[in-house]
């Protein structure tokens, strides 16, 4: 026998062994679209997820200290791991979630939310002593800062403060942040209006009649403008030592900690603000002494690195990096990591907008979603621990008096009514129609792409997939004369309130815009100004839920598609951690290390 | 010693021995004597002939076995697929129904999802080899032959292609070419993606079989019988054709077929890593891609393909040296 034949074998014996070694058990739980899935009972952890609730807080309730979790413990060094360093520091350039977290533990606002329970959240005032006063038919707010508020140098908080951090905004430089406030202020093209401080100049409509008090003068009425306050855009800075653009570097803390150190895109090392007083502040419990932040780990090396827990990471936890599909079912189905992981579904609107320009049939676009193949989606992307299946435009976690409801039979029949879709075709007289679909060329969307297009085809639509760039396919997409006729894409609310929704992704169709579905009629804005200036906040919500509701009867602009669940792990000897429905990340606020 | 003479009485014992009916064979059956006593060689051809059988014949096992490759089964039919999109049944779902399982998520059936894998991967890498091998053989007979300003003009082109990064090339020339060719409201057809990956490993392929020519080419043509055949006024593509061709063939052969396994590996290759065949048509590569990413909950999936894989193209390979040893019994390891 020589040598060749001799490899020839081992390999032959190896190739064996290999299959020999195949004998791997099969997946248990609950087989997909058994008649009793509905509530899967696949995985322990998969009990009914409560949307949070989010209410108005009173004057009490702004009062610190923040309700602490339970078996907290102060002191001790706490780790967070994640993948990207904060782009921005400056709360004026703050818009993305994982920067606004960050924010929580440097900067404060005026308003802000303050966790009561699990899933349930007060808006209360962070420095002002209550979430606002209203008047003039919430024209008018005025807000009153609390005693003994002080930036990390010792000196007092002011409502001048307030004035300029509003002020700073309309600066040409700040071009990240929020919008809300200034468009009412002063118009939709804010910047023009006024250039903002540096040149000497002062907006007219933020009074402060001393140094405690102050009151924002709005063109028109915004009942929720409390709300928009929270967001960590409008957190403040100081008049004093504002350096402009450079203050995107490192802020002057209002919050519980300060920045010792920082290296870009590497860490940072937080250390207590000796001027922050917890009896002022009834939003941040900030237990731990220090803070060390990790960056540059991507999602699935922080999620192995948090299942193994070994030494100085049993203290570790991350904000953002939810555990990846391919280790979902090891992480779920492991009991011993029951008390470690956090779930929570996005507070994201996710959409398959159809393109009314190109889809004119209303009866087309009913008989896409009677079809839509919801629950195989979900199973391709990992089952119902990995996605939900939501049926209305608004998102449960980020709407307040949310009211679900479907139109489209998708609680009884997630995975698509192909007869109803048959005949709905039959009535608008092209029963054999085609779909151009545009994707984001992903191995992930690539897979739901054979999804889509195998149900759309049993019921006789001929579906064109067209695979996009990832890096322009939001670009391809928010063309208005785009030459697709579905396809997906997403918005977030900025606050708990169809206002920051509704009028966004049915608003001014433009190239780049939000508006994907391109439906504009005057009827709908007409409608969605009214809402947005009612002043009783509980009926424009109202309105909002019954609002969603009509689009989807009257004109059907889009598929509600499936809302991704992220799960993430905590070391343990991290309490307190939980995921923020608002923002979908961990809170910093409660988080403390066991002894 | 090495006068024919000399050793005549030997030459005689011997070939009373050996050749009883002497007869006279030809250098082909020769070397088709020696290599059916090459037991690796026939059992690696032998592989080799029923992989292309199973890429041909595709269509009549699917309908004898009754399931193509298309049919999402794991969603269609509840019950066997859990609620991760992983097969129920142990083994990746393997079952009297479902030979070789189900793929995760899509619930597309493995086998048919393989052989039809074999179609892909064999149509691209065989179309790719032939056009490689004649391309070769044309530029390096041509640089040898010619020699001067063409064979320096040839040799640096060979140089550059040699030495391109090619997967990288591949990788960000691909979408630039679905992004030109198509419409925007069109789907990429499937030839187009089949008939640009050939091209592209082709465009690479080419210059080793042709360097490697242009060497034999150019000590061949030093050599008394092309001497000969010149000063006879033979013309040059009677040179080429009869006196140089006839003894590439042995490099030429030897070569392809060393080429076919590694065309195969390398389009499997490019589908791993997204630039292959789309997600609707069954690819060896992308199949090994899935797996990779499934592997903790699924492992046969990842055990089909990657055996597949492996069987072929060490028979292809081994296959290639059974060849060699028989055209050329010298170099004996």
């Amino acid at each position: 026998m020589n040598i060749r034949r001799r490899s020839a074998f081992a390999l032959l014996a190896a190739a064996s062994m290999a299959l020999v070694g195949a004998c791997a058990p099969g997946n248990a739980g609950a087989p997909a679209g058994a008649p009793s899935a509905g509530a899967s009972s696949a995985a322990p952890a998969a009990a009914p997820y409560k949307p949070a609730v989010i209410t108005l807080g009173t004057a009490e309730d702004s009062k610190g200290p923040a309700i602490a979790p339970e078996g907290v413990v102060k002191g001790g060094t706490v780790t967070m791991i994640d993948r990207d360093d904060y782009a921005h520091l400056d709360p004026a350039q703050v818009y993305v979630n994982t920067d606004a977290n960050m924010g929580l533990l440097l900067n404060r606002g005026l308003t802000g939310y303050k966790r009561i329970a699990k899933g349930e959240y007060k808006l209360v005032g962070d420095l002002a002593t209550d979430a606002g006063t209203p008047s003039d038919g919430g024209k008018t707010w005025t807000f009153t800062l609390k005693d003994g508020v002080k930036w990390q140098d010792g000196a007092p908080i002011t409502s001048a403060d307030v004035k300029w951090t509003i002020e700073r905004m309309f600066a040409p430089f700040v071009t990240f942040g929020p919008s809300y406030i200034q468009q009412w202020l002063t118009e939709e093209d804010y910047k023009k209006a006024y250039k903002g401080p540096y040149d000497g100049k002062e907006l007219d409509n933020i009074e402060t009649p001393d140094d405690k008090t102050i009151v924002f003068k709005f063109k028109t009425p915004h009942a929720d403008a409390n709300y928009a306050f929270a967001m960590a855009g409008y957190s403040i800075v100081p008049k004093a030592k504002d350096t402009k653009e450079k203050y995107d570097q490192g802020p002057v803390s209002s919050g519980p900690y300060i920045i010792k150190s920082h290296v870009v895109d590497k860490s940072y090392e937080l250390v207590r603000n000796p001027n922050w007083d917890p009896n002022t502040d009834p939003i941040r419990g900030a237990y731990p002494d220090v803070w060390k932040l990790e960056f540059g780990q991507e999602a699935l090396q922080i999620t192995d690195r948090l299942v193994a827990d070994s030494g100085p990471d049993q203290t570790a936890f991350t904000f953002y990096a939810a555990v990846p599909p391919e280790r979902l079912q090891q992480v779920l189905d492991d009991p011993n990591l029951a008390d470690r992981r956090m779930i929570s579904p996005s507070p994201y609107g996710n959409y398959y907008y159809f393109n009314l320009d190109r889809v004119k049939d209303q009866k087309v676009r009913q008989a896409v979603n009677f079809a839509w193949p919801s629950k195989q989606i979900q199973q391709t992307l990992g089952g119902p621990n990995a996605a939900a299946l939501p049926t209305t435009i608004l998102n449960e976690n980020t709407t307040v008096g949310y009211e679900p409801y479907d139109l489209f039979e998708k609680t009884t029949k997630p995975e698509g009514d192909i007869e109803k879709a048959k005949q709905l075709l039959a009535e608008s007289g092209n029963p054999n129609p085609t779909i151009v679909y545009a994707y984001n060329q992903t191995p992930v969307q690539e897979q739901v792409t054979v999804v889509i297009k195998n149900a759309l085809e049993k019921a006789g639509i001929k579906v064109v997939a067209k695979p996009l760039d990832r890096k322009t396919y939001y670009d391809s997409i928010s063309q208005t004369k785009n030459e697709f006729d579905l396809y997906w894409g997403g918005w977030g609310a900025d606050w708990p309130s169809g206002s920051t929704v509704m009028p966004i992704i049915f608003g001014p169709v433009s190239d780049g815009g939000q508006n994907m579905s391109h439906l504009n009629t005057p009827e709908l804005s007409a409608k969605m100004k009214e809402i947005s200036e009612n002043p009783d906040i509980d009926a424009a919500n109202k309105a909002w839920m019954a609002l969603d509701k009509e689009v989807q009867e009257k004109y059907t602009p889009l598929v509600v598609a499936e809302n991704r669940i992220a799960t993430t792990l905590h070391g343990s000897k991290v309490g307190g951690a939980e995921i923020d429905p608002q923002q979908w990340v961990v809170s910093p606020n409660t988080i403390f290390v066991k002894k | 010693m090495t006068t024919p003479t000399s050793t005549a009485p030997a030459v005689d014992a011997t070939s009373v021995t050996e050749t009883q009916e002497a007869v006279g064979r030809s250098p082909g059956q020769l070397m088709w004597l020696r290599f059916r006593r090459d037991r690796t060689g026939v059992i690696s051809a032998i592989i080799v002939i029923f992989f292309f059988l199973v890429a041909i014949l595709a269509p009549v096992i699917a309908a004898v076995y009754g399931k193509n490759p298309y049919t999402l089964y794991g969603q269609d039919i509840p019950g066997l697929l859990n609620d991760y999109g992983y097969p129920v049944a142990p083994n990746g779902g393997i079952s009297s129904e479902y030979w070789f399982g189900l793929e995760p998520s899509l619930g597309r059936d493995v086998f048919t999802q393989l052989v039809y894998g074999i179609r892909t991967s064999l149509g691209i890498a065989v179309v790719a080899t032939i056009i490689m091998t004649v391309l070769g053989i044309v530029i390096g007979i041509v640089a040898g032959y010619a020699g001067g300003k063409t064979d320096y003009f040839v040799g640096r082109v060979i140089d550059l292609t040699l030495s391109f990064p090619q997967t990288l090339f591949i990788i960000a020339f691909m979408p630039v070419v679905d992004s030109i060719l198509v419409a925007s409201n069109e789907e990429p057809p499937v030839w187009l993606r089949a008939v640009s990956l050939t091209i592209m490993l082709t465009a690479f392929g080419w210059a080793g079989l042709a360097r490697l020519l242009r060497g034999q080419v150019l000590s061949l043509r030093t050599r008394e019988f092309v001497e000969a055949a010149k000063v006879t006024g033979a013309s040059p593509a009677r040179i080429v054709f009869k006196e140089l061709l006839p003894n590439l063939w042995t490099p030429i052969l030897i070569q392809s077929t060393l080429l076919l396994p590694a065309m195969v590996t390398a389009e499997a290759g490019l589908s791993f890593l997204g630039v292959g065949m789309g997600e609707l048509v069954p690819d060896w590569g992308r199949m090994f891609l899935r797996a990779t990413q499934v592997y903790r909950n699924d492992i046969t999936y990842l055990i089909f393909p990657g055996v597949a894989l492996l069987v072929f193209v060490v028979a292809f390979n081994l296959l290639g040296d059974s060849i060699r040893d028989a055209f050329d019994p010298k170099i004996k390891r």
